[in-house]
């Protein structure tokens, strides 16, 4: 009987997430007993197997179409689809672009900030993703468990990812829900 | 008596009482938002609401008073009901994003009564409405976005402080928190006594320096004297890990029941000084580092050496030490000058002049606090002793009547109800005519007319500092404690730093000079150096200094001690009523400082005076 395999990958996030996750500390040691980590944005491999995976983490929300891609990607590689983390389950601070618009921010950030010099323009490379309106993971895919938080707590994520390596679906409430 | 019933439980209570304050007599816990025991009750929150039989709809029980025969429940479900639907309104009305505020987990009293009605989120969408977040104060941030409109800063702005500063524009949705007439507070008349922030229950209004270093789970707290000035306000050490947080007012605290002044508050966490971490001695010019022992060695050589030694204290530090330097360096050595550097301690003690005269009149600072009239003979409580000019200012605006008397410019004058300014040096003769002016009754000149408003208070206080406390002796204070006595006054001095009031008890009140000095001993633990001692002891062929911070006269000296500073050291303080306080350690000292006692001790030691003699 094969371990479950676990894969993570990050969006629109700002890694805080993912550092959460290290912060369960040697409990990990407790984790990769019960299951085997495959890809993740922190170690070797980068991209879940082919043959897909039992539980697919993602961190962020969508705010282009490389995001799309890989939710997509995740989603149809594993059976359990975990938000974790406010982008991912709400949009997050990324989404409040949303109040300006993707043209608004472009200008920003690469016309009017004040580091630009005289040459500054939008970049317009073919191979560069487009911007989007920045969307929650599931509104894009579908996702089965959401785990909120700014980073979530790791006391959660730890409780999250030993009920999933046991095959349970863990419920994230209460005291789970508070922030920290 | 009135006799009611909460949840069952039967009280007795005053006539006056809220129902919120029986039924903490009760120990039934409700809910509040805007509600604090330092201040009078608001009812703005609407949090506290309970059902009361026969009535027509719920009632806040923070601003309900006792009837006979209430019969009140604080758990139905139509009250729990409407706490939530409160803390609803209240999250939505405003921007609350928790995950990126200081308060969050533990601090906020937002967060926390939600949490307590097990809400995990609220189900009101909010207005997204901006509101301007105003960072012009260097100690203070005040997020709009995060207020609750309790007030409750407002309330202490103005009823515990007297400052009036903050205040609310515009009503309902567009209630905004301004200071002044809508200013940046930075701009503002605020005196950054930080008891906004302390009261405030959200993140509405943040310390600067202190925000994310710590929350309530991970500080450690001491509570203790603050050392800033004489009128010992009890305070609270935050620290963690051995670094200072954050220093708060204890609101239990009899005194200054949690108010602090900008220096009690924040002056201490804006230190920038270099430490000194090791003994120096001056080697070819130069100062280098170099061990206890040798350092020792070197004072002891130079010291026994010289006769017209100099010794001088900080008032900074606590009784113990401020002792054995005594015992040291008057009894001991017999030093031509042993006293302290500040430039002139109070000769006497009030009390012990009021006790020789067999006076009965008060000297305590409390009596500040419900006072009708106050004369002040040269205090400014603006500049210095701040929390003391609160206890005046709050009362202002309810019929108090001030009065001051200065041959300086007084701040308070600008809410005196009559000011008198008199020839510098002639403090005395004012005394004088004042007690003339009393004995005869006079109503007809300005010192009349003070007077005549003195006597008719129910209970005045005089209040003496700056000129008039800098030269009282014992012919002095006996006047003041006859004009005192004669108007049934409390008299109170205001001067002196945090143990100026121990230096006067323990006989180090001489004015220093330096004259004729070949060495010095300079007792400065942490205190900043005037420049008038510094240029003094320049003259000085010989100086040791035992400080925790480089100053010029450190490295000006011969030779330098590393000693702790402030929240590094223990012991007892003297107020300027005489009332013994204690300040407690808070933080471990760098390795290889001392505390200036131990120093002494060391010092001691090494010239083999040998303990008994003390």
């Amino acid at each position: 009987m094969t371990k479950p395999t676990v894969a993570s990958d990050w969006l629109c996030g700002c890694a805080g997430c993912h550092m959460s996750i290290l912060d369960i500390d040697e409990r990990i040691l407790q984790i990769v007993e019960l299951v085997d980590l495959r890809s993740t944005p922190i170690t070797d491999l980068k991209e879940p197997d082919e043959q897909g995976v039992t539980v697919g983490i993602l961190e962020g929300g969508i705010n282009n179409t490389y995001n799309e891609e890989v939710a997509k990607k995740m989603r149809a590689r594993c059976k359990i689809l975990v938000s974790l983390g406010d982008c991912a389950v709400f949009g997050g601070v990324p989404a409040m672009r949303n109040f300006f618009g993707e043209k608004a921010a472009l200008k920003r950030a690469y016309i009017d900030a004040e580091s630009n010099d005289a040459e500054a323009a939008i970049p317009t490379n073919l191979e560069l993703a487009e911007m989007t309106h920045v969307r929650a993971v599931h509104e894009v895919v579908p996702v089965d468990l959401f785990i909120p938080g700014c980073p979530p707590d790791p006391d959660v994520i730890f409780y999250a990812l030993s009920e999933l390596a046991q095959g349970r679906i863990p419920e994230i409430k209460d005291e789970k829900l508070h922030w920290h | 008596m009135i006799k009611l019933t909460i949840d069952g439980k039967t009280v007795e209570v005053n006539e006056g009482t809220t129902v919120l304050q029986a039924a903490e007599m009760a120990d039934i816990y409700i809910p509040t938002l805007c509600n604090h025991p330092q201040l009078t009750p608001y009812g703005g929150c609407r949090l506290c609401m309970v059902d009361i039989e026969g009535a027509r709809t719920l009632q806040p029980s923070c601003t309900l008073p006792v009837a006979e025969g209430m019969v009140i429940r604080t758990n139905t479900e139509k009250v729990l009901s409407a706490r939530k639907f409160v803390l609803t309104l209240i999250f939505s009305e405003r921007n609350h994003f928790c995950m990126y505020c200081p308060v969050s987990d533990g601090d906020c009293e937002l967060q926390n009564r939600a949490y307590d009605e097990e809400m995990t989120h609220w189900d009101l969408q909010p207005n997204w409405l901006p509101f301007e977040v105003d960072a012009s104060h260097p100690l203070i941030v005040l997020d709009n976005n995060r207020c609750i409109l309790c007030r409750r800063c407002v309330r202490a702005c103005g009823d515990l402080v007297g400052n009036y500063t903050l205040g609310f524009e515009e009503r309902g949705a567009d209630s905004l928190l301004v200071a002044d007439n809508s200013v940046p507070l930075g701009e503002s008349t605020c005196i950054s006594c930080g008891t906004c922030v302390q009261i405030c229950p959200t993140g509405a209004l943040i310390d600067r320096k202190s925000a994310y270093q710590g929350k309530e789970t991970e500080v450690d707290h001491h509570l203790g004297v603050c050392v800033e000035c004489s009128v010992g306000c009890q305070r609270d050490i935050l620290t963690r890990d051995n670094r200072l947080v954050r220093l708060e007012g204890d609101w239990e605290a009899e005194l200054n029941h949690g108010l602090l002044c900008e220096k009690g508050r924040f002056f201490p966490t804006e230190e920038d000084r270099s430490r000194i971490l090791s003994p120096m001695i001056r080697e070819n010019g130069k100062l280098r580092t170099t061990t206890w022992d040798e350092a020792l060695k070197v004072i002891s050589e130079s010291l026994s050496e010289s006769d017209k030694l100099a010794a001088l204290a900080s008032t900074r530090l606590p009784f113990e030490d401020l002792s054995l330097f005594k015992a040291i360096f008057k009894d001991n050595l017999q030093a031509t000058l042993v006293t302290t550097i500040e430039d002139q301690a109070p000769m006497s003690l009030q009390t012990q002049v009021a006790e020789k005269l067999g006076s009965t009149i008060e000297h305590s600072l409390g009596n500040l606090k419900d006072t009708d009239a106050v004369l002040s003979l040269g205090a400014d409580l603006i500049e210095d002793h701040q929390v003391a000019g609160f206890f005046i200012k709050r009362q202002l605006l309810n019929g108090t009547k001030l009065f001051v008397v200065d041959s300086h410019k007084n701040a308070m004058s600008e809410f005196a109800l009559r000011t008198q300014s008199i020839e510098a040096g002639e403090e005395g003769e004012f005394l004088v005519s004042l007690r003339s002016a009393l004995e005869n009754n006079t109503k007809e000149t300005k010192i009349g007319q003070i007077i005549q408003a003195l006597s008719e208070a129910e209970k005045p206080c005089i209040i003496y500092g700056g000129t008039f406390a800098k030269n009282a002796d014992d012919l002095t204070l006996g006047v003041l404690v006859e004009i005192a006595e004669k108007l049934n006054a409390s008299l109170i001095s205001i001067q002196g730093k945090a143990n100026t009031f121990a230096a006067t008890q323990l006989g180090l009140t001489q004015q220093p000079f330096f004259e004729k000095i070949q060495s010095a001993y300079i007792v400065l633990g942490d205190e900043e150096p005037t420049q008038k001692l510094t240029k003094a002891l320049e003259k000085v062929p010989f100086v040791v200094t035992q400080a925790a911070y480089n100053s010029q006269v450190t490295a000006n000296a011969d030779v330098v001690l590393p000693v702790t500073m402030w929240a590094e050291q223990s012991g007892t303080y003297v107020n300027l009523e005489g009332r013994k306080q204690k300040a407690i350690k808070a933080l471990d000292a760098p390795e290889g400082v001392l505390s200036s006692y131990d120093a002494l001790m060391k010092l001691a030691d090494v010239l083999q005076m040998t303990p008994d003699l003390f």
